[in-house]
């Protein structure tokens, strides 16, 4: 397999060469008769502006060795580029820093051809040193760095050697057929600023909040202009980036892109309607509506991109080491373990009312944890379960479950069915979801109590103690492949939620689970991983492992006269396209 | 006056001790810790957080932890946030700043409506004006202190007079000194007003309830027997007689805006302590939290030390014992 990204851009010296007044990109013109660019697709705009965008809290941390929590990865990915990107609006992979690559035939061997004469947005040149740098601080254990564990494959690392200057080999222990997309994110590291640090062992207290913006450059599309603590962090443009437009001109188009800090979703929504910010996602279904009411007065346009991957279920505790521990939830596993009464109370619950009522109709039902929004893997033959009281009350007779006069359900032994459904407290939506829950379970009998707990608690009882019976939860996947659900699918999986530390499989469709999901990770083909994939959701669906209900839509806002604004369903939802991103000449007000 | 103020702070000094070691407990007893949330996240691995953990020094017990945190307090440092990767004093530093810049002006303000009108009040006993301001008074701390700084933000964006959070513009530092400190003044308004709003009835009460008890003294009786003019009966000798419960109050008075200003930054995006508590209380960042609720512990000590100092000033009994 031999993959080029031929069509989307061309060679340099064919390029147009875009000078603009301005000092600041004298250098990066003068070398870019040898700078080996990227040319997009999308519309061509109009340079400068300022846009500003709210986030729930300032980034932990401007160094993407370390980076984990969500602010610090969407703003990391202004600052800095990968290798091989994953394009948001097509979830399939596209060159980046690297302008083509090529795949040895068994899939384990990447030769990645550099993009020639970039330079950082210091100024300073990049070159094949500056990845091999990278990678070694990634791979580098005594660094800690979460993204290490993308590149240790059943337990090897994966190889990385420079060519020559604009030539690296990747060398995968085994095949590995998301490969490509582990590039995605990876930031390509300046050499010339990192190495001391590293060296010293210094690497994790390296570009923090508090390290002056010029000790900070990378290859992403704007550069750190400017930190106020628990305030805002200002990126201006980076005048070397390596992306061109239709015309020729450099990206990205925005002289200014600003993130401030605003705790909360309604803080949020009110500095949006204030113009204060001019980007608005992961709005809740009642506050897309209200801002949609006021889409013409106030200039903005909404959007509703579909459903994420975002997918919310009820979830039974199958652990096995609550015998003798933990007695209570131990008699009540008798019932969970037994398929029936899962599929019965999947029966039971009217997704479609969820849907209407908690998400107004902006979330899709759910058969198995991927999402329809997922259109490379989504398997359309797998029907929702339909809500049905008289089906569920079929599935548990014939378990063994019977009623008492009072319409009580109760099991074999006599025993009322009676449990607690535990959910995350900050949550709205999910604690919604499990009061509808508790509401279906009433008609047939089940008598479910809806208890409320901080997230931190509950996710400490999921995963620690195991103390609980069931809980609604959410879980966002990472990518649209099924690669990154390795972990909950896996019966020895790190977050294989409703048994945790398995040693084997503990059930036959648990053992077929692991097979399927190990051969899905070597097989190259698409065909033959869809089809595997597609017997993944299958046995989920039948054995219901999770309750699979809903997934909500991506929904999100932006002023009206904002250029090329394309939301998607992968982080960054709605500014991952920023260097495209700008603002059309004031028609009304900017 | 030195003895007596030593031995103010020395008391204030052990009750940081016991908040730390509080706090410290408290910790240990909630569920979870800063690297519960990675273990949710299926790209990392179980070995690496063992050694963050073992990095961070979570898996040491509670008292060599404690004496780390400790150490590293001495040094100035107050522990390392396992979040932001650095020292937890520079993060605090720089919010402190901005959580006093809301509450010392609020503090004042309270203090100087309260004074004048709840002595008013008083002197007003029984009389419609009186009955008005007790209802109002009654009304405005029924009020929630999220719904005061809610309605400010709402009256902001109706109106479009002020800014609907944050504390400075996008733009503001691009022009120039004078028109920077304008806009951060304009920007104190609302959070300021709601603060105000939100600690003003508590004081207000007390300075009534305060004068009305001096008033109903023999000694006040006798001075208005002698037709000393209303005016300065009320401010010239009743306020001075009834200051000293109030002076008590002015440095709980401290506390109260203190809380009430970190969730009213929180609603209004103010970058001080308040969001950076909850995030790191949410994140489960250890001893970012503590120096935070160390910080506003010392605020509060601060608070009392000053009330006990104007004490000290004003009742001679205090002198005499001290």
């Amino acid at each position: 397999m031999a993959l080029q990204g031929a069509t989307l851009f061309v060679a340099a010296a064919l390029l147009p060469v875009f000078a603009t007044a301005q000092t600041a990109t004298q250098t990066a013109t003068q070398t870019a008769a040898q700078e080996d660019l990227f040319r997009t697709t999308s519309e061509a705009g109009i340079r400068g502006g300022k846009l500003v965008i709210a986030q729930r809290s300032e980034p932990r941390t401007l160094n993407p060795v370390i980076a984990i929590d969500q602010n610090a990865l969407g703003i990391n990915a202004r600052l800095q580029a990968d290798l091989i990107h994953i394009n948001r609006a097509t979830q399939k992979t596209e060159p980046a820093l690297a302008r083509s690559w090529t795949v040895s035939k068994d899939g384990t061997v990447f030769t990645l051809k550099l993009r020639r004469g970039l330079r950082f947005s210091d100024g300073q040149p990049f070159d094949a040193d500056d990845v091999l740098f990278s990678f070694q601080m990634y791979l580098d254990e005594k660094v800690h760095s979460s993204q290490r564990d993308l590149m240790i494959i059943s337990g090897k690392a994966v190889k990385v050697e420079k060519l020559d200057a604009f030539t690296v080999r990747f060398t995968f222990p085994s095949p590995y057929s998301a490969a490509e997309r582990v590039f995605d994110g990876l930031a390509i590291l300046p050499r010339h600023l990192l190495e001391k640090d590293y060296q010293e062992g210094k690497i994790g207290q390296a570009w923090t909040l508090s390290t002056p913006p010029e000790k900070i450059a990378g290859l992403g599309a704007f550069r750190l202009k400017q930190v106020v603590p628990g305030d805002r962090v200002v990126l201006e443009r980076n005048p070397y980036y390596w992306k061109v437009d239709g015309k020729g001109q450099r990206l990205p188009y925005l002289d200014e892109l600003t993130f401030i800090v605003v705790p909360t979703q309604d803080a949020q929504v009110i500095r949006f309607q204030a113009g204060d910010s001019q980007i608005i996602s992961s709005l809740s279904a009642d506050n897309y509506a209200t801002l949609e009411a006021e889409e013409k007065t106030r200039h903005f346009k909404m959007y509703d991109a579909g459903p994420g991957l975002e997918y919310n279920f009820l979830m039974f505790n199958l652990n096995s080491d609550t015998e003798g521990r933990l007695p209570e939830v131990a008699r009540k596993q008798k019932w969970f373990r037994d398929v029936r009464f899962r599929e019965a109370v999947s029966a039971a619950i009217d997704r479609a009312s969820i849907i209407r009522l908690v998400y107004r109709n902006r979330a899709a039902a759910l058969a198995t944890h991927v999402s329809p929004g997922n259109k490379g893997w989504f398997d359309s033959s797998i029907a929702v379960p339909a809500h049905s009281v008289s089906h569920a009350r079929d599935l548990l007779r014939a378990a063994g479950f019977s009623w008492k006069g009072d319409n009580t359900l109760i099991d074999s032994t006599g025993q009322p069915v009676e449990f607690t459904i535990l959910v995350g407290s900050s949550n709205t939506q999910r604690a919604q979801i499990a009061t509808l829950v508790q509401n279906d379970l009433k008609a047939v009998g089940i008598s479910a109590h809806v208890v409320p707990m901080e997230i931190r608690s509950a996710t400490d009882r999921v995963l620690n103690t195991h103390d609980y019976d069931a809980i609604v939860m959410g879980l966002v996947s990472g990518d649209a492949d099924p690669t990154p659900d390795m972990n909950v699918l896996v019966s020895s999986g790190q977050t294989h939620l409703w048994h945790l530390g398995e040693k084997a499989p503990a059930t036959p469709w648990e053992a077929e689970l692991d097979e399927l999901m190990q051969k899905q990770l070597v097989t190259l083909n698409y065909q033959q991983r869809k089809k595997i994939y597609d017997r993944v959701q299958e046995v989920l669906a039948q054995q219901l492992p999770m309750v699979y209900l809903a997934s909500p839509d991506i929904l999100v806002g932006a002023q009206e006269n904002l250029g090329n604004f394309h939301p998607a369903i992968i982080e960054q939802y709605t500014f991952w396209n920023a260097e495209e991103l700008f603002w059309h000449p004031p028609a009304g007000k900017k | 006056m030195i003895r007596y103020l030593a031995r103010r702070a020395g008391h204030g000094l052990l009750m940081l001790f016991g908040v730390s070691i509080l706090l410290f407990l408290l910790f240990q007893a909630a569920p979870g810790d800063f690297l519960s949330e990675m273990k949710m996240n299926s790209q990392i691995s179980p070995e690496t957080i063992t050694m963050l953990r073992a990095q961070y020094g979570l898996d040491q017990p509670l008292p060599e932890r404690y004496w780390r945190w400790l150490k590293s307090s001495a040094r100035g440092d107050f522990g390392y946030s396992f979040a932001y990767n650095t020292p937890a004093s520079t993060l605090l530093w720089p919010r402190a700043r901005n959580t006093l810049l809301l509450s010392v002006p609020a503090l004042l303000i309270s203090w100087l409506i309260a004074v004048p009108l709840g002595v008013l009040a008083a002197g007003w006993k029984g009389r419609w004006a009186d009955r008005l301001f007790s209802g109002g008074t009654s009304a405005l701390l029924a009020l929630p202190d999220v719904l005061i700084a809610l309605l400010a933000l709402l009256v902001a964006l109706k109106t479009g007079m002020f800014p609907v959070g944050g504390m400075t513009s996008i733009n503001a530092q691009d022009q120039g000194t004078w028109a920077w400190l304008r806009d951060l003044g304009w920007h104190m308004v609302l959070p300021v007003a709601a603060l105000v709003v939100g600690s003003l009835t508590i004081i207000l009460r007390h300075v009534r309830a305060s004068v009305i008890e001096v008033l109903e003294s023999s000694y006040m009786r006798a001075a208005e027997g002698h037709g000393l003019p209303r005016f300065k009966l009320l401010f010239g000798y009743a306020l001075p007689a009834a200051a000293n419960p109030l002076i008590s109050l002015f440095g709980l008075s401290v506390a109260m805006l203190l809380s009430v200003s970190l969730l009213i930054e929180v609603v209004m995006s103010w970058p001080g302590i308040g969001p950076l508590l909850l995030e790191s209380i949410l994140a489960r960042d250890l001893f970012v939290v503590i120096g935070a609720v160390m910080l506003s512990t010392v605020f509060l000590i601060a608070g009392n030390l000053l009330g006990d100092v104007l004490l000290y000033a004003f009742d001679p009994r205090i002198r005499r014992q001290a």
